[in-house]
């Protein structure tokens, strides 16, 4: 008895020894968790603790031990870009976070670029897809994805598979400007015709003269580009009553068939085709991993989406970046680092460019289909390892 | 432009306007009786939709729900005018607005609570998610299926509010209230009776019409500017009023979007900004209900 009281005594010593001799690595997660964009925030904050339930909560560093990883949440609360700036003050003043990771939405990214850069703190951008972002600081590395390589990837696919003329309608805000630049550049470089083009507003629910106007233009294809929800919805609805499948005009998108929207539509989206960078039913092991841990964790009605990916990547990231660093190296160093790193995504495999700290990664054309009586995305399609082409049309400026 | 064409842009305007003019029609009609500025009208549209929505995806047949997300949201807001709103008759415009301005967050709220925050469908019946063919073209039977509806609701009403004692009661209160009551007329409970109908026809229009104006937490806040909108270029009170602006803005957004596409969004207020200087007291002032 005297013998195990010593042991465990020792055992106890030891521990504390090592736990007070290891650092722990603080990461500050900003994003919507309450409000209209309430949806990213809890599917981030899924990708986290599914990665860390999967790897472990600490990383042995490049001295052997093992350090804490601890994920701080703040909400944004969906609303302007102050909240969020004073969020990452908060953040890195103090809680000393070491790196600051998260924003679904771009001005809440773009919000903390200063911070970022004064602090020398790593941003690990997990949506916010405005092309031009990761300019705004040398310390911001994005993990997600960009508006343009969606929409040029659908726009030489389309001038590629036999569709001559198409028409773009796309939501009123930047990201939909962006797209429909892209789609159209790429399609009348491969040959296309663009017969027409309309914008919608932002919360639209009622197609019906804009669907008119596309029936009258006669084209091969029509390309949406709107917001997930009701918005896209209501135009996929639009697009079958007013007979323009009938029709055969070919409904081609982006982010708006994702499989967590998926059941809200109804079998009317079946064939729409979209360029997108991850698709929930590839096989991918690392996909089948995250998959099988988000249901572990979350039930069956959890599904992972493009910001579960992200923040699962963009955990990844960091956790080598410590394992090869240790806990306390400068922030350029992190993101030195990061910039040379190939993954293994969920998505398929993933590089972080090393001059513009951006995503490069395979965009995939996916049809929908009914399988086993549920609407899912399925490839017929990819391009590889592409990268933003807003960057290759803007390079940076020389000074 | 040929004539079909515009017989198309007609019915989609129309059937817009029907799915306004059910949902707005009781708006109108408690704003001129009782002067209360009720900004929490479209949780009641958005309840109906919610309960239909939940009922067809049980299986539930299409025409029952209708009728449930009437008279659910008809006796909630009998409830309310008793408890909630009466008590605010005699106040301020302000302590109106920010009464039922409470209402419609307390609404949002409870409805992402129980539905989450997703976009909630209601399942139309088969017949009427496809096209048919009206002759000259193939058409959606849904939108021909909101006017048929919007009709029959708006000559119901007309008939009731012309012809009926009870609509002659309702328009001699709005007339003047303290004469009603002076000549014995027990204008509270015309009050309530005719709340309940205005929101039970409120609750069937954001049932009928979740296929134009899909239902989401945000709905009641999102549309209640168009109804308000509705109520003001007709004419407080003006059931006949209410028609036509409803009818008008619906045709004028569906032109707009056509032919403006890029202007649309603010086409429908520079239209309104016009007709209300033209008729600042709105295109049919009640001196009477009809």
């Amino acid at each position: 008895m005297k013998l195990f009281m010593r042991a465990a005594a020792a055992a106890v010593l030891s521990l504390s020894a090592s736990v007070a001799s290891a650092d722990v690595v603080k990461i500050g997660l900003i994003a919507d968790f309450t409000g209209a964009f309430a949806v990213w925030g809890a599917q981030f904050q899924q990708g986290v603790e599914a990665y860390q339930a999967v790897n472990g909560k600490t990383v042995k560093g490049p001295d052997g031990k093992e350090h804490e990883i601890q994920f701080i949440y703040r909400d944004a609360t969906s609303a302007g870009p102050e909240k969020s700036k004073q969020l990452a003050e908060e953040l890195v003043l103090r809680e000393k976070v070491k790196f600051l990771a998260g924003f679904d939405l771009s001005p809440q990214a773009m919000a903390v670029a200063d911070i970022a850069t004064q602090a020398k703190v790593p941003v690990v951008i997990m949506n916010a897809a405005t092309a031009s972002i990761t300019r705004n600081s040398p310390y911001f590395v994005r993990v997600s994805m960009t508006i343009p390589q969606h929409g040029a990837v659908a726009g030489r696919w389309a001038a590629k598979n036999g569709i001559k003329k198409a028409y773009t309608i796309v939501s009123d805000y930047a990201p939909g400007y962006d797209a429909e630049n892209y789609f159209q550049k790429e399609f009348k470089a491969g040959g296309g015709e663009i017969v027409g083009s309309a914008r919608t507003p932002q919360q639209e629910t009622n197609y019906a003269a804009y669907m008119e106007k596309v029936l009258q233009a006669k084209p091969d294809a029509l390309f949406m580009f709107q917001p997930a929800g009701s918005p896209s919805i209501a135009f996929v609805k639009a697009y079958v009553e007013r007979g323009l499948k009938a029709a055969g005009i070919k409904l081609i998108g982006t982010g708006e068939t994702q499989q967590i929207f998926l059941p809200q539509f109804t079998d009317d989206v079946i064939g729409v085709v979209t360029s997108f960078h991850y698709t929930e039913t590839n096989t991918n092991p690392a996909n089948l991993a995250l998959k099988a841990q988000v249901t572990k964790m979350f039930g069956d009605k959890a599904i992972p989406d493009i910001a579960t990916v992200a923040a699962w990547d963009g955990t990844g990231l960091i956790y080598k970046g410590v394992a090869s660093l240790g806990p306390s190296a400068e922030g350029i160093k992190y993101v030195d680092f990061m910039k040379t790193q190939k993954i293994d995504s969920p998505r398929g495999p993933i590089q972080i460019d090393a001059n513009e700290r951006d995503i490069i990664q395979n965009i995939y054309i996916r049809q929908i289909e009914k399988r086993d009586g549920k609407l899912v995305n399925i490839d017929i399609g990819k391009e590889e390892m592409v990268k933003d082409p807003w960057k290759l049309d803007n390079p940076p400026k020389s000074n | 432009m040929s004539l079909g064409f515009a017989l198309t842009i007609l019915l989609d305007g129309i059937s817009y306007g029907m799915v306004l003019f059910i949902i707005s029609v009781g708006l109108t009609i408690t704003m001129g009786l009782m002067r209360l500025v009720n900004l929490a009208h479209g949780s009641f549209a958005m309840i109906g939709g919610y309960i239909a929505g939940y009922l067809t995806q049980g299986g539930t047949n299409f025409y029952v729900a209708l009728l449930v997300a009437a008279i659910i949201p008809g006796i909630l807001g009998g409830l309310a005018e008793v408890t909630v709103f009466r008590p605010l008759y005699r106040k301020a415009e302000l302590s109106q607005v920010l009464l039922t301005i409470g209402i419609v967050f307390v609404s949002t709220a409870a409805v992402t609570v129980i539905f989450g925050a997703f976009p909630y469908p209601v399942v139309f019946p088969e017949y009427l998610t496809k096209p048919v063919d009206i002759g000259f073209r193939t058409y959606p039977a849904y939108r021909l299926f909101l006017i048929a509806v919007g009709g029959v609701v708006a000559i119901v009403l007309w008939y009731l509010i012309e012809n009926s004692l009870y609509g002659a009661k309702l328009r001699a209160a709005v007339d003047n209230p303290r004469m009603a009551r002076a000549v014995g007329m027990n204008v509270n409970v015309l009050f309530t009776g005719t709340f309940m109908v205005g929101c039970a026809l409120a609750g069937l229009g954001g049932a009928m019409g979740a296929g134009i104006m899909s239902l989401e937490p945000s709905y009641a806040l999102k549309y209640v500017v168009l109804f308000l909108v509705v109520v003001i270029v007709g004419g407080e009170g003006s059931f006949k009023g209410s028609f036509v602006a409803a009818m008008s803005l619906g045709i004028i957004d569906t032109v707009g979007k056509y032919f403006f596409s890029q202007a649309a969004p603010y086409l429908l207020y520079v239209a309104v900004f016009i007709l209300l200087l033209w008729r600042p007291q709105g295109l049919m002032p009640a001196k009477s209900v009809a």
